[in-house]
């Protein structure tokens, strides 16, 4: 039942990638920010724990062996998002711990239900699906990939977490829910449009709304919370409508998101150390401070909300026509969810980087601006170069 | 048609997109030689551009790169395309010669010329586009280097850039949906649109209007154009020459012409024609109505960037072909003389340092150039013949009138456009007035000729400006815009400029001469006293300003203008409003909920668990006690 059950598909070995070169920027990352004595082995564990459960979901076949990696990746999760220890800490951890450990054990019972109809656990062989089990399923993929109305954990989680480890929560840990729905669902055998469909209304509700609730946040973190809800909805609603753009869409939508999205979270967590607030309305003229990271930013910033140097734009592309193909009114539900992200981001970039600076500020780390830099150089040339991943992912065996 | 360099063949439309990009990264990268590299990115860059606009007037260029997932990446030049390209590139010229005495020394000329650079290039990139995906594509470029470029301001410019990305984004994602849908619904993205696509079935017509959408804020109509008086305010005149008056509505009227009458054929569907005829109309009144009020010469001028791109889209939108070749002619026209009379006003503030209209006064003496410059783009665009602003709008009046075979809203439109006409004029003879006619104030009696380099684009502007009137059927209209659109334009009207020009010189040589007659005899000039006290000319200075400061003072009108300088007729601040507002409900409703339901499961497994854990009291009695009752009740089971 459980063996070495890996395979190397283009998709998984393009997600590994990305896990990989992610986690080795937060490591980078880690190396300068991470001073605590007491328990900072235990940070480094859990750190490889997250990156080596993205690398075993994206290359497994088998339901089980994912299932063991995801909670590999739960348990991992909790003891990062509790590591300062703080109150306020371990509360965050815990309700983190509480929501996907709840929602994967209901997973668990749609897989068994899965094994006992099909006698496999291995997910090309599974032809029979049952509606009871794919709903079960689908509770777990949804906590995992934060859709409301199970995405309650990631802004306290967001809020505690040492800021290294937040790129590898953006970037890795949160996808592996939506893989899993890629693997069993779009690229499966099962055919249920009404299921399909109430997704992807899901995905759009769940990305507008958190738009929302992004564009009135005024604490860093908390934004980007919500601002990764929004994404990541969008990649459901990339997977939900399927078809050849859908899912290309999707894909490039998880790696322009994750490059972003931990380039973002890093930078902010500079920003944080040597201004020692987290108030959006407490930051001015962070431009003046570091150009390099406004730059920087203003690349990655421009990823998330999908202007064309970027590697975002085509994810956001690719997304739409997926979903237009579908029909014209996923289309509508995408680009208000779109103007959202713009509207929140440009506040978000301009409240941060101009204005008059308050006080003097010093001390940006240069390593950790080095792998801001890196990423938004990446997400650059990514999307210069797009032929490069399109080409891969559409290769031989690909899609 | 292909070019040898350095023994690799290159196909020059490449070159218009790169030569730009590598002038402007090289300078940057290089600031010792940042004029060189600049000046051989532009002038290259408008050599290559009048090949290819000579090329385009005998075949089309159409030719697939290369194919990526679906989406071919395709080059298509017909005659509007080259014509388009052609003044993109002789306007980033002229305004790159202005900027360089303009612009020097002043804070982050580097990037100025960088996001310049950037914008001339992805502004051809949206000209070649040979498929309205790559179109996108560099139109969102063009936002990128629109945020820069807006971001080198005289003082803090961040909120006109965070307006302006925030409503040319909204509006590029609106075409970005109406694209893929056009895409999705017809199977096709690529030009030529053979045949035309006829918005007849409601998707598609919602495809066109979302693309319609981003061609206005492109261009600047209402109720999208927010942004432009906005950083009119902030940013140098070069900037506003650059941008908002000719580059970005050369795109967006490019836009606006490619999809009413290349991709999709409008002239069938009537809403449609009235809707954009609409728009145009208001933009007109409503635009010249702010701009008459004005007390800043930059925000007065973008008023009438605005109010003017309403001309080009009534135009557009008659469907008649002579006022669709009136708006089209009309854009260029727009383009040379509004980026003349901001460069003039650049000028003037370049040497007086200020653009407040009640500080400035009779600076003709001391500025001659300037003043002809200013005051013949200042008659062009307030329709005045024989320039050429009064040959477009006439076409497009003519369109209108034609119109009144199909509809009898047309009186509403012809007499909106006219009004705005005179509006204009109004407007501009309180701004000449209050520039560079009436007393000087002391301050600026050392103020001198601005330098050449700034001097001579406007002046070469004001002199097309004359061209382009004048000669108006020999050179543009037969070389420049009838090609360019693909219909056959009937006879325009009985206006013949040649004989009118005589005219008129006769007229201005009469009225020259009884004005001299007149003036035979000299005033009398005393000194003036109150009080005992010599008036000082100073404080007897009647400025610009005061001609109409009664408008907006008048009953009506002046709730209309409170609210519209409080920001009520604001796409931008609704925009904000309506955004914020569904935020709170969702926060405050939505999530609120769905997090305040998580508490009270808390809540309920807190309090079963604090029940059961109440049974275990750890006493010996209550156990035994349980296990007695335990024990009756299976007795009662076996024995019922």
């Amino acid at each position: 039942m459980i063996g070495p059950d890996f395979f190397l598909d283009r998709f998984g070995v393009f997600l590994s990638a990305l896990f990989i070169f992610i986690g080795l920027m937060s490591f980078i990352y880690a190396l300068v920010t991470i001073k605590q004595k007491g328990h900072r082995l235990e940070y480094y564990l859990m750190f490889l724990l997250i990156v080596g459960s993205g690398v075993g979901v994206a290359l497994s076949y088998n339901l089980l062996l994912i299932f063991i990696f995801w909670e590999i990746s739960t348990f991992a999760i909790w003891r990062t998002v509790g590591f300062y220890r703080k109150e306020k800490d371990i509360y965050a951890a815990n309700i983190t711990f509480f929501i996907n450990f709840a929602a994967a054990a209901v997973m668990l019972i749609g897989l068994v239900i899965l094994y006992l109809d099909n006698g496999t656990f291995n997910f090309f062989e599974i032809k029979i699906y049952n509606d009871l089990a794919s709903v079960l399923i689908l509770i777990g993929i949804l906590a995992k990939s934060v859709t409301i109305p199970l995405h309650v954990w990631l802004v306290p989680a967001y809020k505690s977490v040492p800021s290294a480890i937040g790129g590898c929560l953006a970037g890795i840990a949160e996808n592996i829910g939506v893989i899993l729905f890629l693997r069993l669902f779009t690229m499966g055998n099962y055919f249920a449009p009404e299921f399909f469909n109430v997704i992807a209304w899901l995905a759009i509700a769940t990305s507008i709304i958190a738009g929302g609730a992004a564009l009135l946040s005024n604490d860093l973190r908390e934004l980007l919370a919500f601002s990764t809800i929004s994404q990541v909805g969008f990649i459901l609603l990339g997977f939900a409508v399927g078809g050849k753009y859908g899912m290309m869409g999707g894909v490039l939508y998880i790696l322009a998101h994750a490059l972003a999205k931990s380039g973002l979270f890093y930078g902010v967590g500079l920003i944080e150390d040597v201004t020692g607030k987290s108030d959006l309305n407490a930051i001015r003229g962070m431009l003046k401070v570091s150009p390099v990271l406004g730059v920087s930013m203003a690349l990655l910033a421009g990823s998330i909300v999908g202007f064309f140097p970027m590697i975002g734009f085509f994810a956001k592309l690719g997304v739409v026509v997926g979903a237009v193909e579908k029909s014209g009114y996923f289309g509508i539900g995408a680009i208000i969810a779109a103007v959202f992200t713009i509207v929140y981001v440009v506040r978000f970039y301009n409240k941060l980087f101009f204005g008059e600076s308050t006080g003097k500020i010093k001390g940006i780390s240069y390593t950790g601006l080095t792998v801001v830099f890196v990423f938004a150089l990446v997400s650059l040339l990514l999307g210069i170069f797009i032929y490069l991943p399109v080409n891969y992912l559409t290769g031989n065996g690909g899609f | 048609m292909s070019i040898n360099i350095l023994g690799f063949e290159i196909e020059i439309y490449y070159l218009v997109i790169l030569l730009p990009l590598i002038g402007g990264l090289f300078g940057y990268l290089v600031n010792r030689l940042r004029t060189e590299f600049n000046f051989l990115g532009f002038v290259l860059t408008l050599f290559f551009a009048i090949k290819l606009f000579i090329i385009s007037r005998g075949e089309v260029i159409s030719q697939i790169t290369a194919t990526i997932f679906g989406f071919e990446s395709k080059i298509y030049i017909d005659s509007l395309a080259g014509f388009i390209l052609l003044f993109n590139a002789i306007f980033a010229f002229l305004v790159w010669v202005y900027s360089l005495k303009a612009m020097s020394r002043k804070p982050r000329e580097r990037a100025y010329y960088l996001y310049m650079a950037l914008i001339l290039t992805a502004a051809n990139g949206v000209v070649l586009s040979g498929n309205l995906i790559f179109l996108l594509i560099f139109w969102n470029v063009l936002v990128f280097s629109l945020y820069g470029i807006l971001l080198v301001g005289k003082k803090d410019s961040s909120f006109a850039a965070r307006k302006a990305v925030t409503i040319i984004g909204v509006s590029d994602f609106a075409m970005m949906l109406g694209i893929v849908i056009l895409l999705v619904k017809t199977g096709t993205a690529s030009f030529p649109f053979d045949p035309k696509i006829l918005p007849n079935n409601p998707w598609l017509m919602f495809s066109y209007i979302l693309i319609f959408i981003g061609a206005i804020a492109k261009a600047g109509a209402m109720p999208l154009h927010t942004w432009i008086p906005e950083s009119a305010k902030v940013v140098p005149a070069s900037t506003m020459a650059f941008i908002p008056a000719s580059l970005d509505k050369l795109l967006g009227i490019y836009l606006l012409i490619r999809v009413s009458y290349f991709i999709f054929d409008i002239s069938g569907s009537m809403p449609l024609r009235i809707l954009l005829m609409t728009i145009g109309a208001i933009t007109i009144i409503a635009a010249v109505m702010m701009a008459m009020v004005q007390k800043e010469a930059m925000r007065l001028l973008s008023f009438h960037a605005v109010s003017q791109v309403g001309y080009m889209v009534l135009g557009i939108g008659t469907g008649i072909p002579i006022a669709i070749a009136g708006g089209l002619f009309h854009m260029i026209n727009h383009a040379i003389y509004k980026s003349c009379l901001f460069l003039s006003a650049g000028s003037v503030e370049h040497r007086t340092k200020t653009t407040q209209l009640d500080d400035l006064g009779g600076l003709g003496t001391k500025m001659p150039v300037t003043m002809f410059s200013f005051i013949v783009a200042a008659f062009a665009i307030s329709g005045v013949p024989p320039f050429n602003g009064f040959y477009s709008k006439w076409m497009v009046y003519q369109g209108v009138v034609e119109l009144s075979r199909e509809t009898n809203l047309w009186p509403i439109f012809l007499i909106a456009a006219m009004f705005g006409s005179v509006l204009t004029l109004a407007s501009f003879l309180k701004m000449i007035h209050s520039l560079f006619l009436g007393q000087r104030p002391k301050a600026l009696n050392k103020v001198r000729e601005a330098r050449f380099e700034m001097v001579v684009p406007s002046l070469i502007l004001a002199l097309a400006c004359i061209v382009f009137g004048v000669f108006a059927k020999a050179i543009p209209l037969k070389h420049f815009i009838i090609p360019a659109l693909p219909f056959k334009i009937g006879e325009i009207g009985f206006w013949t400029p040649g004989l009118a020009t005589i005219l008129i010189i006769a007229g201005v040589i009469i009225g020259l001469i009884i004005f001299l007659l007149g003036t035979a005899t000299k005033p009398r000039r005393s000194k003036v006293f109150v009080g005992g006290e010599l008036l000082e000319e100073e404080s007897a200075r009647m400025t610009g300003p005061n001609f109409y400061s009664s408008v907006n003072t008048l009953g009506m009108l002046k709730k209309t203008y409170d609210f519209g300088e409080g920001g009520a007729f604001d796409f931008y601040n609704y925009l904000l409003g309506i955004t914020r507002g569904l935020a709170v409900v969702f926060r405050d409703v939505i999530n609120s909920l769905i997090v305040a339901a998580y508490k009270y499961i808390g809540r309920l497994t807190t309090g079963l668990s604090r029940l059961t854990s109440a049974l275990h009291t750890g006493e010996l009695y209550n156990y035994v006690g349980w296990i007695f009752l335990g024990g009756i009740i299976l007795m009662l089971c076996l024995v019922l």
